[in-house]
């Protein structure tokens, strides 16, 4: 501080002028951990990072190959510090009027590429059949207790696609009733099963998913598995017509044997009003870890697209065409399934 | 064609407040202006006279006849019912019964009717559409309540409609609106706000400006049909809360709904049955008519509303009223009395102030 004398009496006679300032104390904390534990509370994490390396290191030197992967312990600590940011966001952010918060739902994407690379060792094939910009219906099969099917389809498009997407799945409007899926599913992007819904996601040029066997499909035993069940009424062929959006059948192989249902206990489905009540190898003996899926191989296949759009909107009316499309797409995917059975070289590996 | 403007207008449950603020709106609009209700208004309208009458009684008719009104703005309809259910259906279904038996008739002067209704006659069912059209007023599943009452009283209007060709009906559906004095408002601001277990609905809401504008435009420009009203966007509920400032605490129970009910009676809070659905599922109408056919919409989307009232929760003490304040002052007096009066409005309420 190398201060004029003039300035210097400046601010005295400015000090002795002003007011009193009153003293602003911050507010004292309840508990105040004494300064060694909250600086070791504050460097943790570096320190965690730094032995779980050094350990990498280790491994690597003794066995000779990666055992921890240190790009996949980034991913793990950005995707902590990513939850802990969106958590700070508070009420300040934006859904869209279907109630989607797409930046929760890329936060939410590691879990599910993790799922999708290394759990189900997903293959994806003919993405390029799904276009960058536009509408499009995507029509896959349905299988698995529990829709995983939907979120790899989701994750495969996220995952693999040069341009990535969102994909907005209609869901049956009984999960919209049930306590956490209503809100999950829908804050992910997903809305009701209904055309009216339909429409309106096509018409903003969304890609819209779609499972014509509904519950059918994800409820059905797994001596019927691979079978596809009926295709609804093919309300989904002229929802697309109208809505000129052409429909691209996905074939999904992996996820029958997620969970094999080797009975439905009807009456308990009847009781807890669900549409079925899966029996497994462990669900319901082992309680919440029979809900853990089996790490069986998975294949999606994206088709080329069935070109509804160039119909006219009101062949839409024309139930012999709507039902000629739906069989088309239905054979499709079921020739997928078949093709890609053969490609399967067993069931986990 | 275009309607002639409407020379003398009659509003119905003019003391209530959104239609009090109709008709200062319309006031400057229309060359005379008639009120009735069966309370006294909050601020008395220079330009309004001012009549007693009930609407559940027959005395519309010669008040329409001897006034030679040729349009009425039927606002006298409860629309945010907490618990009077049987209040509740003798004034929206007898009283508008009786509003609409005025109207009719080859020696009927009324050329124009409006009436308020409510986004509430969709309740909200899981399995609704993500928005609501105005042709899907819920047929399918058991109405009750209010739901019911709206539901009968639009009914009625329809029919009325169709009989009387020379009158222009407008029935508007206004979307749930979080002013102070409304259940959900009130719900809402709450310092801990209870929640059904797993359920994080999308909430739609209407400013009262834009509800009070949309009836005004509504009787001036004779728009026939039903209409949604109800603001652009939607609030999650727990955003909604925490833009209240308040703390979501999800201890409903997500089955059993009327449990959490009891249990919310029991804080201070009584949900209408048809609120309690909306928390759980949400409802969203669709307005595009309302845009198409008024070419306007609501100024206010959704996350205005809810701004604007949390707001309004800083504001509360008034001083020294200067002249351009009166009016908002006797509103705010006149809720306070209604509270007060009500009893119902609950006393844990006001503590968090």
């Amino acid at each position: 501080m190398t201060a004029e004398p003039a300035t210097v009496l400046d601010s005295r006679e400015l000090r002795r002028r002003s007011r009193k300032a009153k003293v602003v104390t911050p507010p004292s904390p309840r508990l105040r951990l004494p300064r060694p534990i909250r600086r070791l509370q504050r460097q943790a994490p570096v320190y965690a990072i730094q032995g779980i390396s050094g350990l990498s290191t280790r491994l690597r030197e003794a066995t000779g190959r990666e055992v921890i992967d240190m790009a996949r312990v980034v991913e793990i600590i950005q995707f902590l510090y990513q939850q802990r940011e969106l958590a700070r966001r508070g009420p300040d952010y934006a859904v869209d009027d279907f109630g989607f918060d797409a930046q929760w739902t890329e936060s939410l994407l590691p879990l599910f590429k993790a799922m999708y690379r290394d759990y189900w060792r997903v293959e994806t094939t003919g993405i390029e059949n799904v276009p960058a910009t536009g509408r499009a219906l995507l029509v896959a099969n349905h299988s698995g207790v529990l829709p995983w099917d939907g979120t790899m389809i989701k994750t495969a498009i996220f995952a693999e696609h040069p341009h990535p997407r969102h994909v907005r799945a209609l869901v049956a409007s009984l999960f919209m009733g049930m306590p956490v899926l209503s809100w999950f599913l829908r804050r992910t992007g997903q809305t009701v099963g209904h055309p009216d819904d339909t429409r309106r996601l096509l018409e903003r040029d969304e890609l819209v998913l779609v499972f014509p066997e509904g519950v059918k499909g994800t409820g059905k035993a797994f001596k019927d598995r691979y079978r596809l069940r009926r295709f609804g009424r093919g309300g989904f062929v002229a929802t697309a017509i109208r809505a000129g959006a052409p429909i691209i059948p996905v074939s999904v192989v992996g996820s029958e044997e997620i969970y094999p249902m080797i009975a439905d206990a009807t009456p308990v489905a009847k009781f807890f009003g669900l549409p079925y009540f899966p029996i497994t190898p462990t669900w319901p003996w082992l309680g919440i870890l029979g809900m853990i899926p089996l790490p069986s191989k998975w294949r999606i296949q994206f088709h080329p697209p069935v070109r509804t759009e160039l119909f006219q909107p009101a062949s839409a009316d024309d139930q012999h065409l709507v039902m000629t499309v739906a069989d088309e797409v239905r054979n499709t995917i079921q020739k997928g399934i078949y093709d890609n059975l053969k490609l399967r070289r067993g069931v986990f590996v | 064609m275009t309607p002639a403007l409407p020379r003398r207008v009659l509003i119905t449950g003019v003391s209530n407040p959104l239609a009090a603020e109709v008709a200062r709106r319309l006031a400057s609009q229309v060359p005379s202006l008639f009120g009735c209700d069966v309370a006294d208004p909050a601020s008395a309208l220079e330009e309004m006279d001012f009549v007693h009458a009930d609407t559940r009684q027959s005395v519309i008719g010669k008040l329409v006849r001897q006034l030679r009104i040729d349009t009425v703005v039927h606002m006298a309809v409860t629309v945010d019912s907490a618990g009077e259910d049987r209040a509740a259906h003798e004034t929206n279904v007898i009283g508008t019964m009786n509003v609409l038996a005025g109207c009719a008739g080859p020696s009927s002067p009324v050329r124009r009717l409006v009436v308020k209704s409510s986004q509430a006659v969709y309740g909200a069912a899981p399995g609704d559409p993500s928005f609501l059209t105005e042709e899907g007023a819920g047929l399918d599943r058991p109405a009750y309540g209010l739901k019911r009452d709206l539901f009968e009283m639009e009914q009625l209007t329809q029919e009325f409609s169709l009989r009387t060709p020379e009158c222009r009906v407008s029935v508007l559906r206004l979307g749930y609106r979080v002013s102070e004095g409304t259940t959900l408002g009130r719900y809402l601001s709450l310092p801990i706000v209870p929640t059904f277990a797993g359920f994080d609905p999308r909430l739609q809401l209407l400013h009262e400006d834009d509800a009070a504008e949309a009836v005004v435009r509504a009787a001036m420009l004779g728009h026939e049909g039903v209409f949604n009203v109800a603001a652009d966007g939607v609030v999650l509920l727990s955003q909604a809360i925490g833009i209240m400032g308040g703390k979501a605490l999800p201890v409903l129970p997500p089955y059993g709904r009327w449990l959490g009910r009891l249990a919310l009676r029991a804080a201070g809070v009584d949900l209408p049955g048809h609120l309690v659905d909306v928390l759980a599922y949400g409802a969203v109408a669709d307005c595009t008519r309302l845009s198409s056919t008024f070419g306007w919409k609501p100024a206010y989307n959704t996350r205005a509303v809810m701004d604007s009232l949390a707001r309004g929760k800083d504001v509360e003490v008034i001083e020294s009223p200067s002249p351009p304040q009166e009016y908002e002052l006797q509103v705010y007096l006149q809720r306070r009395r209604r509270r007060q009066g009500n009893g119902h409005a609950g006393t844990t309420l006001t503590v968090q102030r």
